[in-house]
Protein backbone atom coordinates (compact mmCIF):
# COMPACT_ATOMS: atom_id res chain seq x y z
CA UNK A 1 0.00 0.00 0.00
CA UNK A 2 1.22 3.46 -0.66
CA UNK A 3 0.61 6.76 -2.34
CA UNK A 4 1.43 7.28 -6.04
CA UNK A 5 4.90 8.66 -6.82
CA UNK A 6 4.76 12.46 -6.81
CA UNK A 7 2.35 12.76 -3.90
CA UNK A 8 4.42 10.28 -1.96
CA UNK A 9 7.58 12.29 -2.55
CA UNK A 10 5.86 15.50 -1.51
CA UNK A 11 4.67 13.94 1.73
CA UNK A 12 7.92 12.11 2.44
CA UNK A 13 9.91 15.33 2.37
CA UNK A 14 7.65 16.79 5.03
CA UNK A 15 6.37 14.04 7.28
CA UNK A 16 7.41 10.73 8.75
CA UNK A 17 5.20 8.75 6.35
CA UNK A 18 6.47 5.37 7.46
CA UNK A 19 4.46 5.42 10.68
CA UNK A 20 1.20 6.22 8.92
CA UNK A 21 1.83 3.74 6.12
CA UNK A 22 2.86 1.04 8.53
CA UNK A 23 -0.34 1.56 10.49
CA UNK A 24 -2.56 1.51 7.41
CA UNK A 25 -0.76 -1.52 6.06
CA UNK A 26 -1.26 -3.40 9.30
CA UNK A 27 -4.96 -2.55 9.42
CA UNK A 28 -5.60 -3.51 5.82
CA UNK A 29 -3.73 -6.81 5.90
CA UNK A 30 -4.85 -7.76 9.38
CA UNK A 31 -5.50 -11.48 9.81
CA UNK A 32 -8.94 -12.33 11.13
CA UNK A 33 -9.81 -15.59 12.94
CA UNK A 34 -10.33 -18.55 10.58
CA UNK A 35 -14.08 -18.80 11.28
CA UNK A 36 -14.69 -15.22 10.09
CA UNK A 37 -17.38 -15.50 7.46
CA UNK A 38 -20.72 -14.21 6.27
CA UNK A 39 -22.06 -13.91 9.82
CA UNK A 40 -19.42 -11.27 10.44
CA UNK A 41 -20.72 -8.79 7.86
CA UNK A 42 -23.64 -7.31 9.82
CA UNK A 43 -21.46 -4.72 11.51
CA UNK A 44 -20.15 -3.54 8.15
CA UNK A 45 -23.72 -3.58 6.87
CA UNK A 46 -24.80 -1.24 9.66
CA UNK A 47 -21.89 1.04 8.90
CA UNK A 48 -22.68 1.10 5.19
CA UNK A 49 -26.20 2.08 6.13
CA UNK A 50 -24.93 4.86 8.36
CA UNK A 51 -22.91 6.20 5.44
CA UNK A 52 -25.98 5.95 3.23
CA UNK A 53 -28.14 7.69 5.87
CA UNK A 54 -25.59 10.48 6.16
CA UNK A 55 -25.41 11.05 2.42
CA UNK A 56 -29.15 10.82 1.76
CA UNK A 57 -29.82 12.87 4.92
CA UNK A 58 -27.59 15.68 3.68
CA UNK A 59 -29.36 15.55 0.31
CA UNK A 60 -32.76 15.83 2.03
CA UNK A 61 -31.52 18.74 4.13
CA UNK A 62 -31.10 20.86 1.02
CA UNK A 63 -34.86 21.06 0.48
CA UNK A 64 -36.28 20.12 3.88
CA UNK A 65 -37.62 22.97 6.11
CA UNK A 66 -37.99 22.25 9.84
CA UNK A 67 -41.08 24.36 10.64
CA UNK A 68 -44.70 23.27 11.17
CA UNK A 69 -45.84 25.40 8.22
CA UNK A 70 -43.26 24.14 5.78
CA UNK A 71 -42.04 20.70 6.83
CA UNK A 72 -44.85 18.66 5.28
CA UNK A 73 -44.89 20.75 2.11
CA UNK A 74 -41.14 20.53 1.75
CA UNK A 75 -41.33 16.72 1.86
CA UNK A 76 -44.05 16.83 -0.77
CA UNK A 77 -41.80 19.07 -2.84
CA UNK A 78 -38.87 16.67 -2.43
CA UNK A 79 -40.91 13.65 -3.49
CA UNK A 80 -42.99 15.40 -6.16
CA UNK A 81 -40.78 17.95 -7.85
CA UNK A 82 -37.10 17.52 -7.04
CA UNK A 83 -35.25 15.25 -9.51
CA UNK A 84 -34.87 11.85 -7.83
CA UNK A 85 -36.10 13.42 -4.60
CA UNK A 86 -38.50 10.49 -4.11
CA UNK A 87 -35.57 8.09 -4.33
CA UNK A 88 -33.45 9.80 -1.70
CA UNK A 89 -36.38 10.15 0.68
CA UNK A 90 -37.31 6.49 0.24
CA UNK A 91 -33.75 5.27 0.62
CA UNK A 92 -33.41 7.35 3.78
CA UNK A 93 -36.68 6.09 5.26
CA UNK A 94 -36.00 2.45 4.37
CA UNK A 95 -32.35 2.79 5.37
CA UNK A 96 -33.45 3.75 8.88
CA UNK A 97 -35.34 0.48 9.37
CA UNK A 98 -32.67 -1.64 7.71
CA UNK A 99 -29.97 -0.03 9.85
CA UNK A 100 -31.77 -1.08 13.00
CA UNK A 101 -32.34 -4.55 11.56
CA UNK A 102 -28.64 -4.85 10.69
CA UNK A 103 -27.73 -3.88 14.25
CA UNK A 104 -30.15 -6.43 15.68
CA UNK A 105 -28.52 -9.19 13.61
CA UNK A 106 -25.06 -7.92 14.56
CA UNK A 107 -25.99 -8.09 18.25
CA UNK A 108 -27.48 -11.57 17.86
CA UNK A 109 -24.27 -12.76 16.20
CA UNK A 110 -21.94 -11.34 18.85
CA UNK A 111 -24.20 -12.48 21.67
CA UNK A 112 -24.52 -16.12 20.64
CA UNK A 113 -20.86 -16.43 19.65
CA UNK A 114 -19.84 -15.09 23.07
CA UNK A 115 -17.74 -12.38 21.44
CA UNK A 116 -18.62 -9.89 24.18
CA UNK A 117 -16.56 -11.73 26.76
CA UNK A 118 -13.24 -10.63 28.16
CA UNK A 119 -11.31 -8.75 26.82
CA UNK A 120 -14.06 -7.31 24.58
CA UNK A 121 -16.58 -6.11 27.17
CA UNK A 122 -16.24 -2.46 26.21
CA UNK A 123 -16.65 -3.24 22.52
CA UNK A 124 -20.05 -4.70 23.42
CA UNK A 125 -20.95 -1.74 25.66
CA UNK A 126 -20.16 0.77 22.90
CA UNK A 127 -22.20 -1.45 20.56
CA UNK A 128 -25.29 -1.25 22.78
CA UNK A 129 -24.84 2.53 22.96
CA UNK A 130 -24.68 2.62 19.16
CA UNK A 131 -27.94 0.70 19.05
CA UNK A 132 -29.64 3.14 21.46
CA UNK A 133 -28.37 6.15 19.50
CA UNK A 134 -29.66 4.62 16.27
CA UNK A 135 -33.10 4.07 17.80
CA UNK A 136 -33.10 7.71 18.91
CA UNK A 137 -32.26 8.62 15.32
CA UNK A 138 -35.39 6.79 14.25
CA UNK A 139 -37.58 8.43 16.90
CA UNK A 140 -36.42 11.98 16.10
CA UNK A 141 -36.44 11.48 12.32
CA UNK A 142 -39.96 10.10 12.36
CA UNK A 143 -41.40 13.47 13.45
CA UNK A 144 -39.65 15.49 10.75
CA UNK A 145 -42.23 15.03 7.92
CA UNK A 146 -44.79 16.59 10.33
CA UNK A 147 -47.60 14.30 9.26
CA UNK A 148 -50.54 13.06 11.34
CA UNK A 149 -49.10 9.67 12.24
CA UNK A 150 -45.73 11.17 13.22
CA UNK A 151 -47.28 14.01 15.20
CA UNK A 152 -49.49 11.70 17.24
CA UNK A 153 -46.94 8.91 17.63
CA UNK A 154 -44.59 11.56 19.03
CA UNK A 155 -47.31 12.92 21.30
CA UNK A 156 -47.94 9.46 22.72
CA UNK A 157 -44.21 8.63 22.84
CA UNK A 158 -43.27 11.76 24.77
CA UNK A 159 -46.33 11.30 26.99
CA UNK A 160 -44.80 8.00 28.14
CA UNK A 161 -41.77 10.00 29.34
CA UNK A 162 -44.15 11.60 31.82
CA UNK A 163 -44.41 8.24 33.59
CA UNK A 164 -40.73 8.20 34.51
CA UNK A 165 -40.52 8.56 38.31
CA UNK A 166 -39.71 11.97 39.83
CA UNK A 167 -38.36 13.73 36.74
CA UNK A 168 -41.08 12.54 34.32
CA UNK A 169 -42.97 15.82 34.00
CA UNK A 170 -39.78 17.84 33.52
CA UNK A 171 -38.40 15.34 31.06
CA UNK A 172 -41.54 15.53 28.95
CA UNK A 173 -41.59 19.34 29.04
CA UNK A 174 -37.92 19.41 28.08
CA UNK A 175 -38.29 16.92 25.20
CA UNK A 176 -41.30 18.74 23.80
CA UNK A 177 -39.89 22.20 24.35
CA UNK A 178 -43.19 23.04 26.03
CA UNK A 179 -46.47 21.49 27.14
CA UNK A 180 -47.43 19.84 23.89
CA UNK A 181 -45.85 18.83 20.59
CA UNK A 182 -45.37 22.04 18.60
CA UNK A 183 -42.87 23.73 16.30
CA UNK A 184 -40.55 23.88 19.32
CA UNK A 185 -40.57 20.09 19.41
CA UNK A 186 -39.88 19.93 15.69
CA UNK A 187 -36.87 22.26 16.08
CA UNK A 188 -35.48 20.23 18.94
CA UNK A 189 -35.91 16.91 17.19
CA UNK A 190 -34.44 18.37 14.02
CA UNK A 191 -31.26 19.60 15.73
CA UNK A 192 -30.83 16.31 17.55
CA UNK A 193 -31.48 14.32 14.39
CA UNK A 194 -29.23 16.12 11.92
CA UNK A 195 -26.36 17.48 14.06
CA UNK A 196 -26.07 15.97 17.51
CA UNK A 197 -26.74 12.31 16.84
CA UNK A 198 -24.66 12.06 13.64
CA UNK A 199 -21.58 13.29 15.53
CA UNK A 200 -22.24 11.12 18.54
CA UNK A 201 -22.76 8.11 16.31
CA UNK A 202 -19.65 8.82 14.22
CA UNK A 203 -17.55 9.18 17.40
CA UNK A 204 -18.97 6.00 18.91
CA UNK A 205 -18.34 4.08 15.69
CA UNK A 206 -14.72 5.27 15.84
CA UNK A 207 -14.29 3.98 19.39
CA UNK A 208 -16.14 0.75 18.58
CA UNK A 209 -13.92 0.00 15.57
CA UNK A 210 -10.77 0.97 17.45
CA UNK A 211 -11.64 -1.43 20.27
CA UNK A 212 -12.62 -4.11 17.76
CA UNK A 213 -9.20 -3.85 16.08
CA UNK A 214 -7.30 -3.59 19.37
CA UNK A 215 -8.46 -7.07 20.45
CA UNK A 216 -9.01 -8.48 16.93
CA UNK A 217 -12.21 -10.46 16.33
CA UNK A 218 -12.98 -13.12 18.89
CA UNK A 219 -12.26 -16.74 18.16
CA UNK A 220 -14.45 -19.51 19.56
CA UNK A 221 -11.86 -20.40 22.19
CA UNK A 222 -12.52 -19.84 25.88
CA UNK A 223 -11.71 -16.61 27.68
CA UNK A 224 -7.96 -16.30 28.44
CA UNK A 225 -7.27 -19.31 26.22
CA UNK A 226 -7.44 -17.49 22.90
CA UNK A 227 -4.39 -18.11 20.75
CA UNK A 228 -2.87 -15.31 18.74
CA UNK A 229 -3.49 -15.77 15.04
CA UNK A 230 -0.19 -16.35 13.22
CA UNK A 231 0.17 -14.32 10.04
CA UNK A 232 0.12 -17.34 7.73
CA UNK A 233 -3.24 -18.51 9.17
CA UNK A 234 -6.46 -16.64 9.49
CA UNK A 235 -8.46 -14.75 6.93
CA UNK A 236 -6.79 -11.67 5.45
CA UNK A 237 -9.03 -8.66 6.01
CA UNK A 238 -8.03 -7.48 2.53
CA UNK A 239 -8.94 -8.89 0.09
CA UNK A 240 -11.01 -11.77 1.49
CA UNK A 241 -13.26 -10.09 4.05
CA UNK A 242 -13.42 -6.82 2.12
CA UNK A 243 -14.71 -8.76 -0.88
CA UNK A 244 -17.57 -10.14 1.23
CA UNK A 245 -18.36 -6.61 2.36
CA UNK A 246 -18.37 -5.49 -1.27
CA UNK A 247 -20.94 -8.15 -2.11
CA UNK A 248 -23.03 -6.99 0.84
CA UNK A 249 -22.79 -3.36 -0.33
CA UNK A 250 -24.03 -4.29 -3.82
CA UNK A 251 -26.93 -6.27 -2.37
CA UNK A 252 -27.74 -3.41 -0.04
CA UNK A 253 -28.05 -0.89 -2.85
CA UNK A 254 -30.25 -3.34 -4.77
CA UNK A 255 -32.47 -3.95 -1.75
CA UNK A 256 -32.78 -0.25 -0.90
CA UNK A 257 -33.73 0.74 -4.42
CA UNK A 258 -36.14 -2.20 -4.81
CA UNK A 259 -37.92 -1.44 -1.54
CA UNK A 260 -38.10 2.25 -2.45
CA UNK A 261 -39.83 1.43 -5.71
CA UNK A 262 -41.99 -1.51 -4.61
CA UNK A 263 -43.01 -0.41 -1.10
CA UNK A 264 -42.66 3.37 -0.80
CA UNK A 265 -43.33 5.10 2.52
CA UNK A 266 -46.47 7.20 2.30
CA UNK A 267 -46.45 10.77 3.60
CA UNK A 268 -50.09 10.59 4.72
CA UNK A 269 -52.04 13.55 6.04
CA UNK A 270 -50.38 16.71 7.35
CA UNK A 271 -50.24 17.04 11.15
CA UNK A 272 -53.40 18.37 12.79
CA UNK A 273 -53.06 19.23 16.47
CA UNK A 274 -56.86 19.24 16.84
CA UNK A 275 -57.69 15.74 15.67
CA UNK A 276 -56.19 12.35 16.50
CA UNK A 277 -56.40 9.73 13.75
CA UNK A 278 -57.47 6.19 14.58
CA UNK A 279 -54.81 3.49 15.04
CA UNK A 280 -51.57 5.27 15.75
CA UNK A 281 -48.76 2.86 16.28
CA UNK A 282 -45.04 3.47 16.51
CA UNK A 283 -42.39 2.15 14.15
CA UNK A 284 -41.81 -1.61 14.32
CA UNK A 285 -38.73 -1.35 16.52
CA UNK A 286 -40.76 0.36 19.25
CA UNK A 287 -43.63 -2.15 19.13
CA UNK A 288 -42.30 -4.46 21.90
CA UNK A 289 -41.95 -1.56 24.38
CA UNK A 290 -45.24 -0.08 23.18
CA UNK A 291 -47.05 -3.33 23.86
CA UNK A 292 -45.28 -4.03 27.16
CA UNK A 293 -46.28 -0.60 28.51
CA UNK A 294 -49.95 -1.45 27.96
CA UNK A 295 -49.91 -4.16 30.63
CA UNK A 296 -48.96 -1.71 33.35
CA UNK A 297 -51.78 0.67 34.14
CA UNK A 298 -52.61 3.17 36.83
CA UNK A 299 -50.31 5.59 38.57
CA UNK A 300 -47.92 3.01 40.01
CA UNK A 301 -48.40 0.50 37.26
CA UNK A 302 -47.12 2.97 34.68
CA UNK A 303 -43.94 3.49 36.69
CA UNK A 304 -43.38 -0.26 36.85
CA UNK A 305 -44.03 -0.36 33.10
CA UNK A 306 -41.26 2.14 32.43
CA UNK A 307 -38.92 0.00 34.53
CA UNK A 308 -40.03 -3.13 32.72
CA UNK A 309 -39.10 -1.44 29.43
CA UNK A 310 -35.79 -0.13 30.76
CA UNK A 311 -34.54 -3.31 32.41
CA UNK A 312 -33.90 -5.25 29.17
CA UNK A 313 -31.73 -2.40 27.88
CA UNK A 314 -29.86 -2.09 31.18
CA UNK A 315 -29.29 -5.86 31.08
CA UNK A 316 -27.92 -5.53 27.55
CA UNK A 317 -25.46 -2.78 28.52
CA UNK A 318 -24.08 -4.63 31.54
CA UNK A 319 -24.37 -8.14 30.18
CA UNK A 320 -20.61 -8.81 29.73
CA UNK A 321 -20.09 -7.99 33.40
CA UNK A 322 -22.96 -10.20 34.54
CA UNK A 323 -22.06 -13.24 32.44
CA UNK A 324 -18.48 -13.94 33.46
CA UNK A 325 -18.32 -17.59 32.37
CA UNK A 326 -15.23 -18.53 30.39
CA UNK A 327 -16.85 -20.51 27.60
CA UNK A 328 -17.58 -18.84 24.27
CA UNK A 329 -19.09 -21.64 22.22
CA UNK A 330 -22.89 -21.52 22.44
CA UNK A 331 -23.05 -25.27 23.11
CA UNK A 332 -21.14 -24.70 26.33
CA UNK A 333 -23.32 -21.81 27.54
CA UNK A 334 -26.87 -23.21 27.89
CA UNK A 335 -28.05 -20.57 30.38
CA UNK A 336 -26.85 -17.49 28.47
CA UNK A 337 -28.11 -18.93 25.19
CA UNK A 338 -31.45 -19.83 26.79
CA UNK A 339 -31.88 -16.35 28.26
CA UNK A 340 -30.91 -14.78 24.95
CA UNK A 341 -33.49 -16.86 23.10
CA UNK A 342 -36.18 -16.05 25.66
CA UNK A 343 -35.43 -12.33 25.33
CA UNK A 344 -35.43 -12.48 21.56
CA UNK A 345 -38.63 -14.53 21.25
CA UNK A 346 -40.27 -12.38 23.93
CA UNK A 347 -39.49 -9.21 22.00
CA UNK A 348 -40.77 -10.80 18.78
CA UNK A 349 -43.97 -11.99 20.46
CA UNK A 350 -44.66 -8.63 22.13
CA UNK A 351 -43.90 -6.84 18.88
CA UNK A 352 -46.34 -9.11 17.07
CA UNK A 353 -49.05 -8.49 19.69
CA UNK A 354 -48.40 -4.75 19.36
CA UNK A 355 -48.71 -5.05 15.61
CA UNK A 356 -52.04 -6.93 15.61
CA UNK A 357 -53.60 -5.24 18.67
CA UNK A 358 -56.84 -3.42 17.88
CA UNK A 359 -57.19 -5.08 14.47
CA UNK A 360 -59.10 -8.03 13.09
CA UNK A 361 -57.17 -11.15 12.18
CA UNK A 362 -57.97 -14.59 10.84
CA UNK A 363 -56.37 -17.60 12.55
CA UNK A 364 -57.24 -21.07 11.22
CA UNK A 365 -60.23 -19.75 9.32
CA UNK A 366 -61.78 -17.98 12.31
CA UNK A 367 -62.04 -14.18 12.49
CA UNK A 368 -60.87 -12.57 15.73
CA UNK A 369 -60.94 -9.06 17.04
CA UNK A 370 -57.60 -8.55 18.83
CA UNK A 371 -58.04 -6.21 21.77
CA UNK A 372 -55.69 -3.63 23.22
CA UNK A 373 -53.75 -6.19 25.22
CA UNK A 374 -53.42 -8.57 22.30
CA UNK A 375 -56.15 -10.94 23.47
CA UNK A 376 -58.13 -12.51 20.59
CA UNK A 377 -61.94 -12.33 20.79
CA UNK A 378 -63.90 -14.53 18.41
CA UNK A 379 -66.08 -12.64 15.98
CA UNK A 380 -69.37 -14.47 15.54
CA UNK A 381 -71.09 -13.97 12.18
CA UNK A 382 -73.96 -11.52 12.24
CA UNK A 383 -72.87 -9.92 15.49
CA UNK A 384 -71.28 -6.52 15.70
CA UNK A 385 -67.66 -6.24 16.66
CA UNK A 386 -67.46 -5.61 20.43
CA UNK A 387 -66.44 -1.97 19.98
CA UNK A 388 -69.61 -1.28 17.96
CA UNK A 389 -71.92 -2.79 20.57
CA UNK A 390 -75.42 -1.27 20.52
CA UNK A 391 -76.25 1.05 23.37
CA UNK B 1 6.29 12.40 56.89
CA UNK B 2 6.87 16.07 56.76
CA UNK B 3 7.48 15.92 53.04
CA UNK B 4 4.10 14.43 52.10
CA UNK B 5 2.22 17.19 53.90
CA UNK B 6 4.15 20.00 52.32
CA UNK B 7 2.49 21.72 49.39
CA UNK B 8 4.98 22.21 46.62
CA UNK B 9 4.75 25.14 44.26
CA UNK B 10 4.00 22.64 41.48
CA UNK B 11 1.25 20.91 43.45
CA UNK B 12 -0.34 24.23 44.29
CA UNK B 13 -0.36 25.28 40.64
CA UNK B 14 -1.97 21.97 39.64
CA UNK B 15 -4.61 22.50 42.25
CA UNK B 16 -5.21 26.07 41.12
CA UNK B 17 -5.58 25.06 37.47
CA UNK B 18 -8.04 22.30 38.39
CA UNK B 19 -10.10 24.66 40.56
CA UNK B 20 -10.21 27.37 37.90
CA UNK B 21 -11.16 24.87 35.20
CA UNK B 22 -13.98 23.54 37.35
CA UNK B 23 -15.33 27.03 38.07
CA UNK B 24 -15.03 28.09 34.42
CA UNK B 25 -16.66 24.84 33.27
CA UNK B 26 -19.60 25.29 35.63
CA UNK B 27 -19.95 28.95 34.71
CA UNK B 28 -20.31 27.93 31.08
CA UNK B 29 -22.48 24.86 31.62
CA UNK B 30 -25.19 26.39 33.77
CA UNK B 31 -26.30 29.09 31.31
CA UNK B 32 -26.05 26.50 28.54
CA UNK B 33 -28.43 24.16 30.35
CA UNK B 34 -30.78 27.02 31.17
CA UNK B 35 -30.77 27.99 27.51
CA UNK B 36 -32.04 24.51 26.65
CA UNK B 37 -34.90 24.73 29.14
CA UNK B 38 -38.07 25.72 27.25
CA UNK B 39 -38.85 29.40 27.73
CA UNK B 40 -42.44 30.11 28.81
CA UNK B 41 -44.47 31.50 25.96
CA UNK B 42 -46.88 33.62 27.99
CA UNK B 43 -50.62 33.43 27.50
CA UNK B 44 -51.19 31.13 30.49
CA UNK B 45 -54.22 33.16 31.56
CA UNK B 46 -55.47 33.43 28.00
CA UNK B 47 -59.23 33.40 27.48
CA UNK B 48 -60.20 32.25 24.00
CA UNK B 49 -63.45 33.22 22.37
CA UNK B 50 -65.34 30.28 20.95
CA UNK B 51 -66.17 31.44 17.46
CA UNK B 52 -69.61 30.38 16.30
CA UNK B 53 -70.69 29.48 19.85
CA UNK B 54 -74.06 31.09 19.20
CA UNK B 55 -74.76 28.70 16.30
CA UNK B 56 -73.86 25.54 18.27
CA UNK B 57 -76.82 23.30 19.05
CA UNK B 58 -77.09 21.32 22.28
CA UNK B 59 -74.96 18.18 21.93
CA UNK B 60 -72.51 19.74 19.50
CA UNK B 61 -68.85 20.11 20.30
CA UNK B 62 -65.77 21.95 19.10
CA UNK B 63 -62.05 21.47 19.77
CA UNK B 64 -59.78 24.50 19.99
CA UNK B 65 -56.42 25.58 21.40
CA UNK B 66 -56.31 27.44 24.69
CA UNK B 67 -52.86 28.52 25.83
CA UNK B 68 -51.37 26.07 23.35
CA UNK B 69 -53.32 23.12 24.71
CA UNK B 70 -56.28 21.36 23.05
CA UNK B 71 -59.63 21.94 24.77
CA UNK B 72 -62.99 20.42 23.90
CA UNK B 73 -66.12 22.48 24.44
CA UNK B 74 -69.57 20.85 24.47
CA UNK B 75 -72.85 22.71 24.29
CA UNK B 76 -75.19 21.13 26.83
CA UNK B 77 -78.86 21.85 27.27
CA UNK B 78 -78.28 24.60 29.79
CA UNK B 79 -74.84 25.91 28.91
CA UNK B 80 -71.32 25.11 27.80
CA UNK B 81 -68.89 22.63 29.34
CA UNK B 82 -65.17 22.61 28.64
CA UNK B 83 -62.46 20.03 29.34
CA UNK B 84 -58.89 19.42 28.37
CA UNK B 85 -59.17 17.34 25.19
CA UNK B 86 -55.94 15.46 25.88
CA UNK B 87 -56.74 11.99 27.13
CA UNK B 88 -55.12 11.55 30.54
CA UNK B 89 -53.78 8.18 29.41
CA UNK B 90 -51.29 9.02 26.65
CA UNK B 91 -52.44 12.34 25.25
CA UNK B 92 -54.61 11.46 22.23
CA UNK B 93 -57.53 13.83 21.67
CA UNK B 94 -60.95 12.73 22.89
CA UNK B 95 -64.04 13.42 20.83
CA UNK B 96 -67.59 14.04 22.04
CA UNK B 97 -70.08 11.40 20.98
CA UNK B 98 -73.37 13.22 20.76
CA UNK B 99 -75.57 10.10 20.73
CA UNK B 100 -73.86 8.33 23.60
CA UNK B 101 -73.32 11.54 25.58
CA UNK B 102 -69.74 10.71 26.45
CA UNK B 103 -66.17 11.47 25.45
CA UNK B 104 -64.29 8.73 23.61
CA UNK B 105 -60.57 8.36 22.99
CA UNK B 106 -59.55 6.91 19.61
CA UNK B 107 -56.25 5.50 20.89
CA UNK B 108 -57.10 2.89 23.49
CA UNK B 109 -60.87 3.08 23.50
CA UNK B 110 -61.26 4.98 26.77
CA UNK B 111 -64.64 6.51 27.65
CA UNK B 112 -65.20 9.56 29.88
CA UNK B 113 -68.63 10.69 31.05
CA UNK B 114 -70.09 14.15 30.42
CA UNK B 115 -68.36 15.45 33.56
CA UNK B 116 -64.95 14.20 32.44
CA UNK B 117 -64.95 11.19 34.82
CA UNK B 118 -63.38 7.93 33.63
CA UNK B 119 -66.01 5.35 32.67
CA UNK B 120 -63.78 2.71 31.14
CA UNK B 121 -60.33 2.19 29.67
CA UNK B 122 -56.80 2.85 30.83
CA UNK B 123 -56.80 6.58 31.78
CA UNK B 124 -55.62 7.12 35.39
CA UNK B 125 -57.46 10.43 35.95
CA UNK B 126 -60.52 12.40 34.82
CA UNK B 127 -60.32 15.06 32.10
CA UNK B 128 -59.37 18.36 33.79
CA UNK B 129 -62.18 20.93 33.41
CA UNK B 130 -61.72 24.36 31.81
CA UNK B 131 -63.57 27.52 32.77
CA UNK B 132 -66.38 28.93 30.64
CA UNK B 133 -67.39 32.59 30.81
CA UNK B 134 -70.36 33.97 28.94
CA UNK B 135 -70.24 37.71 28.42
CA UNK B 136 -73.34 38.83 26.56
CA UNK B 137 -73.46 36.88 23.30
CA UNK B 138 -69.82 35.88 23.53
CA UNK B 139 -68.47 32.70 25.12
CA UNK B 140 -64.90 32.46 26.39
CA UNK B 141 -62.92 29.48 27.61
CA UNK B 142 -59.82 29.66 29.79
CA UNK B 143 -57.61 27.45 31.90
CA UNK B 144 -58.64 27.10 35.55
CA UNK B 145 -56.82 29.58 37.80
C1 LIG C 1 -26.51 11.04 9.76
C2 LIG C 1 -27.09 11.99 9.21
C3 LIG C 1 -28.59 12.11 9.01
C4 LIG C 1 -29.16 13.25 8.51
C5 LIG C 1 -28.42 14.52 8.13
C6 LIG C 1 -30.59 13.01 8.44
C7 LIG C 1 -31.54 13.93 7.96
C8 LIG C 1 -32.90 13.73 7.86
C9 LIG C 1 -33.87 14.65 7.31
C10 LIG C 1 -33.56 16.04 6.78
C11 LIG C 1 -35.10 14.06 7.38
C12 LIG C 1 -36.44 14.66 6.92
C13 LIG C 1 -36.81 14.18 5.56
C14 LIG C 1 -37.70 12.97 5.59
O1 LIG C 1 -38.51 12.84 6.50
O2 LIG C 1 -37.59 12.15 4.70
C15 LIG C 1 -34.90 12.77 7.97
C16 LIG C 1 -35.92 11.85 8.18
C17 LIG C 1 -35.76 10.63 8.81
N1 LIG C 1 -34.58 10.09 9.30
FE1 LIG C 1 -32.72 10.92 9.08
N2 LIG C 1 -30.86 11.74 8.90
C18 LIG C 1 -29.66 11.14 9.27
C19 LIG C 1 -29.48 9.87 9.78
C20 LIG C 1 -30.51 9.00 10.12
C21 LIG C 1 -30.34 7.70 10.75
C22 LIG C 1 -29.00 7.07 11.14
C23 LIG C 1 -31.61 7.18 10.93
C24 LIG C 1 -32.08 5.87 11.58
C25 LIG C 1 -31.49 4.82 11.90
C26 LIG C 1 -32.56 8.14 10.41
C27 LIG C 1 -33.94 7.99 10.41
C28 LIG C 1 -34.87 8.85 9.84
C29 LIG C 1 -36.28 8.59 9.73
C30 LIG C 1 -37.06 7.36 10.24
C31 LIG C 1 -36.85 9.71 9.06
C32 LIG C 1 -38.32 9.90 8.62
C33 LIG C 1 -38.38 9.41 7.19
C34 LIG C 1 -39.66 9.74 6.47
O3 LIG C 1 -40.74 9.50 7.01
O4 LIG C 1 -39.52 10.22 5.34
N3 LIG C 1 -31.85 9.22 9.92
N4 LIG C 1 -33.55 12.58 8.27
S1 LIG D 1 -54.56 7.81 24.97
FE1 LIG D 1 -56.64 7.80 25.38
S2 LIG D 1 -57.01 5.77 25.95
FE2 LIG D 1 -54.87 5.79 25.63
Amino acid sequence: MGFPGPIRKFLERRYDTEVAEGFLDKQIHKRLPPHTGWLHVFGSLAMLLFISQTLTGIMLLIYYRPTPDEAYKSIQFITGSVHFGWLYRQVHAWGASLMILALVFHMIRTFFMGSYKKPRELTWVTGVLLFLVTITFGFTGYLLPWNQIAFWATTVGTESANKVPVIGAWLQYFLRGGDSVTGETLSRFFVVHVIILPWILAGLIGVHLFLMRACNLATMEDVDAEKKIPSEHGIPFFPVHVAKEGVVAVFLVAVLVTLSVVAPWEIGEPANALSTPAHIKPEWYFLPSYQLLKYFEGEYGAVIGIFACGVPFALLVFWPFLDRGKARHPKKRPIAVGLGLIGLLGALFLGYLGHVSETEQTYFGQRYHIDLLGWPNKIVEGEDAPSEAPH
Amino acid sequence: MNQTKKTTRRGFLDWLIAAFSAVAGLAMTIPGLMYLWPAAKGGAAEAVEISGAGQMKPGQSVTLQVGGKPVIVVRGRTGFLAFSASCTHLGCLVTWETQKKHFACPCHAAVFDANGGVVSGPPPAPLPPYVIKEIGEKVYVSAPA
